[in-house]
């Protein structure tokens, strides 16, 4: 196993652990969190707070493994639905050609050049801003599912189209199968491979977008963690520089993203 | 001229399309043309009817979509809902200041990608090379609004922090083009006799990495704007970022849409401009 491919693994095993912390956030801390400990605002790391308090006196820890959960279990819903509307879309574009191929590649095109985050905000604003914790998460994580699609789409299109004159594809319209059997039964197994990597691509994107949104009030509702409205607490500077330990959401978000960003292997490299 | 013609309609009919779905959307979306005094007792039916025409609530949507059309024609792009002032006039005061700021941070992303790049290329040393990945690790794993608050707390202006979030990626890209260039033969016969690096960098080098460095420079600008939301928010920069922002979290549906719709033109004319410049190029 070479240098890189020991990363790999050790990027892969960190996202595992990661993964299942969050996943078991209820075995791994007593407190839920909103649990207020009025007493001990902005406290030290202690044997009671592992990671210290915030400043309404929740427990640090406990919020950063349930934040961890909604964060990476979320992320990969989203990207799994772009990944989705990628796939099909960029599928019927590559296979099909001509006018259907032009229409959604103008929309893939259209959708590209407009800021996400712009586009975001104003679909955000479509909905009321006083909504439940869970549905701003739903809400926040369907939006980005429902709007990243647009790169992937370009990428997903140039591999189909790859595929549009091979000789198996003739065979199966020779032998009269309909269009939707070959996008589903021979087409989509062949773009695996890319749809895995967009999937994977498009995780750390929306992370990193959540955590923006959020700190920017319009992703994920108090009380509920996630990692964004976690670092909102980084806003207060002499809190940061009097509790360095505020920094460990950061802390986290940042291996995370780095490690999804060395499991993937580089271009020409192998798999 | 032909090319750029289609480009043009292409343009036009993009925006066109951009303006229907956010016409689509304020139309539609819950509680549109609500007012708070319609819920005045003391109004009598008339009253209540006079306020709904006044919000258009009647007309179907091409209809709607067609006032706002001829009025954006005569700069009349309507009213804020949340701060009662005409929509043209806050792009007026605002506009500038992002533009100043996105057109900078671009600048300031383009001139370190190309330099960190060139450098660790022509030197093939491995300390710029590091550098250059290690920042750009770095960078691209951190969320904008986090790049927003790290250039409040060291009072960097709202440009170079644009530029910081834009640098990553325009550099892992810039990097492996001019790797790409410098690894083919013609390079490196070109190298093997002798030739200057600077000679080299301009004649063969910049030949072949052009059409998609120009395609790229499109791109960069619309991340630039991107970018220019939670920066202008948290560093308060008072541009039409912050008012988007700001807009959002008072639900100012038409001044969103009509801040969406002004970024939305001139990213697609950045990028149709880039697209020519690649052709060109190419």
């Amino acid at each position: 196993m070479n240098g890189k491919a020991l990363l790999r693994v050790a990027c892969g095993g960190v996202l595992c652990a990661v993964f299942a912390a969050g996943l078991f956030a209820g075995s791994l801390t007593h407190y839920p969190y909103a649990l207020q400990f009025r007493e001990v605002p902005n406290a030290a790391p202690s044997a009671l707070h592992p990671f210290g308090t915030d400043s309404l006196g929740r427990d640090l820890l406990a919020r950063l493994l349930y934040g961890t959960r909604v964060s990476l279990l979320l992320a990969p819903a989203a990207a799994l639905l772009s990944t989705l509307i990628a796939g099909v879309f960029g599928g019927i574009a590559g296979l099909a050609g001509g006018w259907s191929e032009k229409v959604i590649l103008s929309l893939a095109d259209l959708s590209m050049a407009l800021p996400l985050l712009f586009v975001l905000i104003a679909m955000r604003a479509l909905l009321p801003l006083d909504v439940s914790p869970l549905l701003s998460v739903a809400a926040t994580f369907l939006l980005l599912g429902a709007l990243g699609w647009p790169s992937s789409l370009r990428v997903t299109w140039a591999a189909a189209r790859n595929l549009r004159d091979s000789d198996f594809l003739l065979l199966a319209r020779a032998g009269g199968c309909r269009p939707a059997r070959i996008l589903l039964r021979h087409v989509m197994p062949n773009l695996r491979a890319v749809l895995f990597a967009q999937f994977w691509i498009s995780i750390p994107l929306f992370i990193l977008t959540e955590a923006t949104l959020s700190m920017l009030g319009l992703g994920v509702m108090e009380p509920l963690p996630s990692w964004g409205n976690l670092l909102k607490g980084l806003e207060d500077f002499s809190a940061v520089r009097a509790n360095p330990w505020m920094l460990s959401p950061l802390v986290l978000l940042l291996v995370v993203v780095v490690c999804f960003q060395f499991i993937l292997p580089a271009q020409g490299e192998p798999a | 001229m032909f090319r750029a013609g289609q480009r043009l309609l292409m343009l036009a009919l993009l925006s066109l399309l951009g303006g229907l779905l956010g016409a689509t959307l304020v139309r539609f979306a819950p509680g549109y043309g609500m007012d708070e005094s319609e819920l005045d007792p003391r109004l009598s039916q008339a009253s209540r009817d006079a306020i709904r025409s006044q919000h258009e609530l009647h007309s179907g949507l091409l209809a709607y979509y067609g006032n706002y059309l001829v009025r954006a024609a005569h700069g009349d792009f309507g009213r804020s809902e949340w701060l009662n002032r005409p929509i043209a006039g806050l792009l007026e005061e605002r506009f500038p200041l992002t533009l100043r700021s996105v057109m900078l941070g671009v600048l300031t992303a383009w001139f370190a990608a190309i330099a960190l790049a060139l450098a660790g290329l022509a030197s093939r040393g491995w300390l710029l090379e590091l550098t250059g990945t290690l920042a750009s690790g770095f960078l691209i794993a951190l969320p904008a609004a986090v790049v927003a608050l790290a250039a409040m707390y060291l009072r960097a202006p709202v440009f170079v922090a644009i530029g910081a979030v834009t640098f990553p990626k325009v550099f892992r890209y810039l990097r492996n083009l001019l790797a790409h260039a410098y690894e083919q033969p013609y390079v490196l016969a070109a190298r093997a006799r002798g030739i200057g690096q600077a000679r080299l960098l301009f004649r063969h080098v910049l030949r072949l990495v052009a059409p998609p460095v120009a395609a790229l420079l499109g791109v960069s600008i619309s991340m630039a704007f991107g970018a220019a939301i939670p920066m202008e928010a948290l560093c308060d920069s008072p541009g039409i970022g912050q008012l988007a922002w700001l807009a959002a979290l008072n639900r100012d549906l038409p001044l969103i849409m009509n801040l969406t719709l002004v970024v939305t033109l001139i990213t697609v004319a950045a990028n149709s401009a880039a697209d020519l410049l690649h052709e060109e190029a190419q």
